[in-house]
């Protein structure tokens, strides 16, 4: 250590010495444009002694005659030119004409792009998706092939549903493995559902949300195993790497700001209070449509829609040396609205990252560290109300005659199953407050030219407190038990301690023609996760500030009932695993990479606490051949097979446990529960859930690579499914964790497409597209799964979907539809059962694509993204437009008057409910102008740009939105469930957003 | 190619002493590193030491005692036993009635004999009832006495019968088999000999309980098993026995003689214990004193069985439900003493202001026809469409109006005793129909058969064969239960009626439900399914 660093002194001190000597000045500007290239850096070859230009692309350095300076600048190929005698040296740097230059971050480590086995989808930030942006997976929505990312509805923030390669998980835990700068992230929510008194419950919000998009550098996607094995157990869902921004170049501030326009894009087609009184009477009579009719008019959607406004500011500063030392701040401030009154999410970000060398360069400290706080306020859109609705089935459903408000001012609240829209959201509150903080430490050590040591501890901590209080004025099920204005309420802690702590080789040589490139570690993680959730009633005040702030009005002395303890938790769980990869490349020609992770988890029993997962990758380069035709650019050949785990179940199913059971606040102010009961039972063979997949690529490029692309072929097939089953009679425990017997099999081909259709200096033109073609399906599996439970009056059991043998997972199970018979009743021709009807949610073909276009200083895009092949069934219709929910006085969509269906007829679970969901949406469009700013010496530069998000959308969907996820599962105990997809069930409804800002650089 | 060969040798060469160098440095890194065992900590619950393997015994008594007063109420449910042995035959329908009942047409698919191995109460049963003969294994396992022993094994046997009945296999554990072993599975006429064994081995020590003939008690000591509980159940299942062994589920049966005159000596056995006819047949249901009840139910009442049919306008307020059958109905003649008992709202009710007055005095007993009454003597009307409450002998299994459907009370809320699971009339009938099928009897099959009648102060019948037999069974004990054993038995379980039109005679066995089949490799779903 010592002579290290007593040889790095005498470099630095040497390096100082020798440059008095001379003085060079000059520009560097891009060779082919003119164009000054502000950052690049100016180096003394075999000194560290540098410089970078500034904004001008000018630079000055003093250097020994007999110097060599390297000019190098990312994009651009480097240069060397020798001193001399030259005092003014002006160099034009020309664009690496090696695309393949572009390195892809794989996980611990990142290699060229020509380099990599597996097939990996790299986007970079100038290609993310603009506009309001919540969360760091709509950035690359549609970006990718193969990587369907849905949001589950059109509140800001909510959570977002992503398949890479199809669906392969019949749990919850279908999302990819999050790594953000290095830190596998814990797939749990960081956040409380919503508890909705007696109108269902509400998902988690998108635990990603605390990240701020503007500090997202690049988003690679891991999609083959060759890829994801690295991460092993937590791979087979595929693995989204995030790096953030890191300070590059002369320093630089950045400011910008956006102000965001939201409104809906689409209202429903209700009723109005004629067309409503008359279609009631036809049911009834005219004595009863006198009793309910509220004479007046009201449009219960523009009581609740509105137009929605968002604001970001979004500060950053950073820069670097010539060492690579870098540094970058940033804060930024947002405010989404949603397009639902009184819903918003305000968001401030801190990060700072940094990096420093010592040591001669041989010891690199690095840190990454993000704070956040998030404030989400919620207003009561929930996935599973009943009979009574939530707040979208109630702005549905409610009588169109009947006043907002009473002539005193009071709302006007007919009863508990038929609340007032506007008196749930004025007379209640509900918000969380999550603060999130995730750093990620490093040193890495140069131990030898080519083998280096990296220890990085990781940090991931929140905490999240969810209150939600019911006024007592507010009249739904549960706030006035026996006409007592009792309120409720509600409040829900999570705190999360993850840590991380890996150390790993790396070593880097080129042996001959031979490029050398291994990895080899330990990572110990640990997820420590507690909870806990108190719930209220019998206020003693109706004010909504004072039943928050002031819970004691509750009263206790009343009813001991009044504060209930609804339980607490707390699980730590850990893994531990040692993990290696080789990749060899020979004369750039042929690539092969193989890895290994071995993974222990404390999910699982003593004989099968570890997993491994190997993989292997090849790579032909074709085009890098003498015989290779010239007209390819590049051609490349890759193949790669490999074995990834799945390990997301809940904490210890292994072990017969019991604990103490939530105690339960019902609708009436009684208490149930607490009883000591299992939570699970003993399965001592639990063990991983296994995918392997086999994949071929093609990589190409011709015309100088103006015409590029990929295509893949993959089959993975999931097996040892990881479920908790209910155990059949006579059995000893009721339930229990196990390994189904059955095959979840994903084919599929992507492709992708890029095109520099003109690339002039003045103007450019690059199509981008990608399509993939998924066939998802069940096999092997002698058992049947229902879930989709649907909600709704006569619906109890209902439900959509079956996972079955031969059929895509969360297959269509109904009846089928055959119109109505001359007494109104439905006809089913086949009979009244329920049947595979060919249907099924999964897409078959994802869509994307992207046209870039630059005139000078102008830049736009658009973007279209596409889903077909699937079907979306609408428990909201099913729920609530029917002829039977209208006779009972509930406001229906104008198509169900006429349509032949008698007030007595069961609106039972069937296709006339299921739609094709085929769609293509022009998601984005952005317009940018970089103003000239060539005169002003302190503005480094100033755009102006203004993005229209979800413009339009071409679809036979008659909801709201065709991309719709309402979390629909079976529940099979408080922790346990099987997951359905497309279900339609009052979402939150999607809204079109027009942003403008600007964007200055100093 | 020479040279490539040379050049990955001394590539391999120089990683290997690369990897020599490094790799005993590294792995005691790593090593040193492996900082957890992986053994979980558990903050927030308490982890059971193995249930695998082992038994523990319990307390036989209070083991007993728990499938007497809480057990056994599953039998009183409107769903799941009830549901499948009702439902599915000709004397009760559950129609959906708007948005009512719809319940994604659990109900509907047991009329239409549509179910499949994904039914909800086909796999609730099927949990329930195996679940109960594993508690009656883990009894006799518990070093209970002799009486004990018996009552365990009577009570093992009844559950155990049900599913034999109605699955036609029935999977077995033994108390020490952990949950690493899948539970055997007996065949049919596997699981009847061990159910015929259980019963028969069980006689000698079972108690004598004769009928309840003490007002105060509401049937009393009839809530616990007896001889007269075991030999009443052995006359059903030897009736039955032809059918459970029968090559084919759907038959053709048939039935020895020697079967017969089990039957036959079995419900002769009953007479013995002192059991008898009561005169009055609705006295049955009562709570009052009566020499039928030979085994009711010791927790849970009978009230669902009003419920599940009454109207939500009448008193007390029910589910608006389940209905007779115009077809089954139309079985009984009009002075048949058991088709009601002349109250407000039954068979050609004439109205009378001095029926009324009390609560519940609104309701007769018997089927519920034609215009019903409030506890004053008022109409009663409909709440929901404001119109008089009717009862239709019409009635569809889908968009069925509110009054549509002939209903049935047997218990009534005014008077009700405990629900009944096995009385003297029906072990009467089992020996009519033994006698009729060949078995050796004092008197003719028409006899007993009159003599029921009679006893209820009913007309006789000139004759009798098979299908009187059938509809006469159906007379006597509508609602209770037996209909569907009947109509196999009698071949007629597979023809069409009402709005059933599936003849599928592999509908005679429910499927193995899908989620038992894929938890037990030993399990073969049924044909059919």
């Amino acid at each position: 250590m010592k002579k290290y660093l007593l040889l790095g002194l005498s470099l630095i001190l040497g390096a100082s010495l020798w440059a008095q000597e001379k003085k060079i000045s000059g520009k560097v500007t891009d060779a082919e444009t003119g164009e000054a290239v502000p950052g690049a850096n100016v180096i003394v070859k075999g000194t560290t002694n540098g410089t970078i230009t500034d904004f001008d692309g000018k630079y000055e350095l003093s250097v020994g005659s007999d110097a060599t300076l390297i000019y190098s600048f990312v994009g651009y190929a480097p240069k060397e030119v020798v001193v001399g005698n030259q005092s003014v040296i002006n160099v034009g740097l020309d664009l690496s004409v090696e695309e393949l230059a572009e390195v892809v971050v794989i996980g611990y480590g990142e290699v060229e792009k020509g380099d990599a086995t597996g097939s990996i989808a790299s986007v970079k930030a100038e290609d993310f998706n603009g506009g309001v942006i919540a969360s760091p997976e709509q950035l690359i929505q549609g970006k990718a092939a193969g990587v369907q990312i849905t949001n589950n509805g059109g509140e800001p923030g909510s959570g977002v549903s992503i398949r890479i390669r199809g669906t392969s998980s019949v749990r919850s835990g279908n999302n990819p493995l999050f790594v953000v700068d290095g830190v596998p992230l814990a797939g749990d929510d960081v956040s409380g559902g919503g508890e909705n008194f007696g109108l269902g419950s509400q998902s988690a919000k998108n635990p990603l949300n605390f990240l701020n998009p503007a500090d997202i550098a690049s988003i690679d996607i891991l999609k083959d195993a060759s890829a994801t094995a690295i991460y092993g157990s937590r791979g087979a869902n595929g693995v989204v790497i995030i790096t953030t921004k890191n300070g590059k170049g002369a320093s630089q501030l950045d400011y910008s700001y956006s102000l965001g326009v939201s409104s809906i894009t689409k209202k429903y087609d209700l009723l109005g209070a004629s067309e409503f009184l008359s279609a009631y009477e036809d049911f009834n009579d005219a004595a009863a449509a006198a009793t309910i009719n509220g004479g007046t008019e009201t449009d219960w959607q523009d009581e609740i829609f509105r137009t929605a406004i968002s604001q970001t500011h979004q500060l950053s500063f950073g820069g670097s040396d010539p060492r690579g030392d870098n540094y970058r701040m940033s804060l930024s401030y947002s405010d989404q609205e949603g397009i639902v009154d009184q819903n918003n999410m305000k968001r401030i970000t801190a990060r700072f990252n940094n990096s420093k060398s010592f040591i001669n360069n041989r010891l690199t400290v690095t840190s990454s560290m993000t704070i956040a706080s998030v404030t989400d306020n919620h207003v009561p859109i929930t996935d599973n109300a009943g009979f009574e609705g939530d707040l979208l089935g109630n702005i549905l459903k409610a009588n169109p005659t009947q006043p907002v408000k009473n002539a005193d001012g009071t709302y006007n609240q007919l009863s508990s199953t038929e609340p007032n829209p506007r008196a749930m959201l004025d007379l209640s509150k509900d918000f969380t407050n999550t603060i999130r903080g995730l750093g990620s430490f490093s040193a890495a050590f140069k131990i030898l030219d080519a083998l280096s040591f990296k220890s990085v501890y990781g940090i991931d901590r929140s905490f999240s407190g969810r209150k939600t209080v019911y006024s007592g004025d507010l009249l739904t099920p549960g706030t006035q038990p026996g006409g007592v204005k009792a309120g409720r309420g509600f409040t829900s802690d999570i705190e999360v301690n993850n840590t991380l702590w890996e150390n790993y080789f790396t070593y880097n040589q080129k042996l001959g023609n031979t490029k050398v490139n291994a990895v080899v570690g330990y990572s110990y993680q640990k997820f420590d996760r507690s909870s806990k959730v108190f719930e209220m009633t019998n206020f003693r005040t109706t004010d909504l500030d004072l039943m928050l702030n002031n819970m004691a009005s509750v009263n206790i002395a009343g009813n001991p009932n009044s504060v209930v303890v609804r339980n607490s938790s707390k699980v730590i769980d850990e893994l531990q695993s040692y993990f290696t990869r080789v990749n060899f490349d020979i004369s750039d020609k042929y690539v092969l990479t193989a890895t290994v992770r071995a993974d222990g988890s404390t999910k699982f029993g003593s004989g099968n606490k570890y997993g491994v997962f190997p993989s292997f990758g090849a790579k032909w380069r074709v085009s890098e051949e003498a015989f290779a035709p010239s007209m390819f650019s590049d051609l490349s050949l890759r193949a790669g097979w490999g074995i990834t785990g799945n390990q997301e179940i809940p904490h210890n199913v292994y072990q017969q446990r019991q604990r103490y059971s939530d105690y339960d606040l019902d609708n009436n102010g009684n208490v149930s529960g607490g009883g000591l009961g299992d939570v699970a039972f003993q399965n001592p063979d639990l063990q991983w859930e296994e995918t392997s997949q086999f994949s071929v690529g093609v990589e190409y490029g011709f015309l100088d690579n103006r015409l590029r692309g990929s295509v893949d072929f993959y089959n993975k097939v999931t097996t040892d499914l990881l479920i908790q089953v209910t155990s059949a009679q006579p059995a000893i425990n009721p339930f229990v964790w196990q390994n189904l017997d059955a095959d979840v099999v994903n084919t599929g081909w992507e492709f992708q497409l890029e095109y520099d259709l003109i690339s002039t200096s003045d103007l450019k033109w690059t199509f981008s597209g990608n399509i993939a073609f998924n066939h998802n399906e069940v096999q092997n599996f002698d058992g049947q799964l229902n879930t989709a439970e649907i909600n709704g009056q006569g619906l109890t059991g209902a439900y959509a979907q079956r996972i079955a043998d031969g059929q895509p997972l969360f297959a269509y199970f109904l009846r089928e539809f055959g119109g109505f018979d001359e007494n109104g009743i439905s006809v089913y021709p086949n009979g009244d059962f329920q049947e595979f009807t060919g249907d099924s949610p999964l897409p078959t073909t994802t869509l994307g694509i992207t046209n870039t276009l630059k005139y000078k200083s102008f830049d736009m895009s658009f973007f279209f993204n596409g889903m077909f092949g699937h079907s979306i069934y609408s428990n909201t219709a099913n729920a609530f437009f029917t002829a039977g929910s209208l006779a009972n006085g509930r406001n229906v969509t104008k198509d169900v008057v006429g349509n032949g269906e008698s007030n007595l007829n069961a609106p039972d679970v069937s296709t006339r409910f299921l739609e094709k969901a085929d769609f293509l949406r022009l998601q984005n469009v952005s317009l940018g102008y970089n103003i000239d700013v060539s005169g002003i010496s302190w503005i480094g530069s100033l755009r102006v740009f203004a993005t229209g998000q979800n413009l339009f959308v071409i679809t036979d969907y008659s909801g709201q939105d065709p991309e719709v996820n309402t979390n629909k599962p079976t529940t099979l105990s408080s922790f346990s469930s099987i997951p359905s997809f497309g279900i339609d069930y009052t979402p939150y409804p999607r809204a079109r957003t027009f942003t403008f800002g600007v964007n200055i650089s100093l | 190619m020479v040279l490539e060969m040379k050049i990955e040798k001394e590539l391999i060469m120089k990683i290997s002493k690369i990897f020599n160098r490094i790799l005993p440095v590294g792995a005691m890194a790593i090593i040193a590193v492996a900082c957890t065992d992986l053994e979980t900590e558990e903050l927030d619950s308490i982890v059971v030491e193995s249930t695998g393997g082992g038994f523990t015994a319990g307390d036989p008594a209070a083991l007993l005692e728990a499938m007497y007063t809480s057990d056994i109420a599953a039998f009183t449910d409107q769903n799941n036993m009830y549901a499948l042995y009702t439902h599915t035959s000709d004397e009760m329908i559950p129609p959906t009635r708007g948005v009512d009942w719809g319940d994604n047409g659990v109900w509907r698919t047991l009329h239409a004999h549509t179910w499949d191995a994904t039914h909800a109460t086909v796999l609730n049963t099927w949990n329930t009832l195996n679940q109960r003969v594993f508690k009656a294994s883990q009894i006799i396992a518990s070093n209970p006495t002799a009486q004990q022993r018996a009552e365990a094994k009577f009570l093992r046997a009844f559950h155990m019968w049900n599913v034999l009945d109605l699955y036609g296999v029935v999977p077995f554990r033994e108390v020490d088999e952990g949950v690493d072993v899948d539970p055997r599975v007996m065949t049919r006429s596997e699981a009847l000999a061990f159910v015929l064994d259980d019963l028969e081995s069980s006689l000698d020590d079972l108690p004598s309980i004769g009928p309840n003939l003490n007002d105060a008690e509401i049937q009393g000591d009839n809530i616990y098993a007896s001889k007269a509980a075991a030999h009443a159940l052995l006359s059903r299942i030897y009736l039955n026995k032809g059918v459970y062994e029968a090559d084919n589920p759907a038959g053709p049966y048939t039935f020895s003689a020697a079967d017969m005159n089990k039957v036959i000596e079995h419900a002769d056995a009953v007479a013995d214990e002192g059991y008898s006819l009561d005169s009055d047949y609705f006295n049955i249901y009562t709570g009052t004193s009566n020499a039928e009840v030979i085994w009711a139910s010791g927790s849970g009442t009978a009230q669902n069985r009003w419920f599940m049919t009454l109207h939500y306008s009448q008193n007390p307020s029910g589910w608006n439900g389940f209905t007779t059958l115009a077809e089954f109905y139309d079985k009984f003649d009009s002075n048949d003493p058991r088709i009601s008992n002349g109250g407000p709202g039954t068979t050609g009710y004439t109205y009378d202001a001095d029926d009324f007055g009390d609560s519940y005095s609104g309701l007769g007993k018997g089927f519920l026809i034609g215009q019903q009454y409030n506890d004053d003597g008022s109409q009663t009307v409909d709440s929901r469409t404001t119109l008089p409450l009717s009862f239709t002998r019409d009635v569809p299994l889908s968009g069925a109006p509110t009054g549509s459907g002939i209903r049935a009370l047997k218990y009534h809320p005014a008077d009700a005793g405990r629900y009944i699971l096995l009385r003297y009339g029906e072990v009467l009938m089992n020996k009519a129909e033994a006698i009729l099928r060949g078995g050796t009897g004092s008197t003719s099959a028409l006899d007993i058969v009159n003599d029921i009648r009679t006893s209820r102060g009913g007309a006789t019948l000139a004759s009798i064969d098979e299908t009187g037999m059938l509809d006469e069974r159906g007379r006597e004990m509508y609602w209770e239960g037996t209909r569907r054993l009947d109509l196999i038995r009698f071949g007629q379980f597979n023809v069409e009626w009402h709005e059933k039109t599936n003849t599928d005679p592999t509908r005679v066995l429910f499927p193995i439900p899908s989620q038992a089949l894929s938890s037990n490799p030993n399990l073969i779903q049924n044909d059919g399914y």
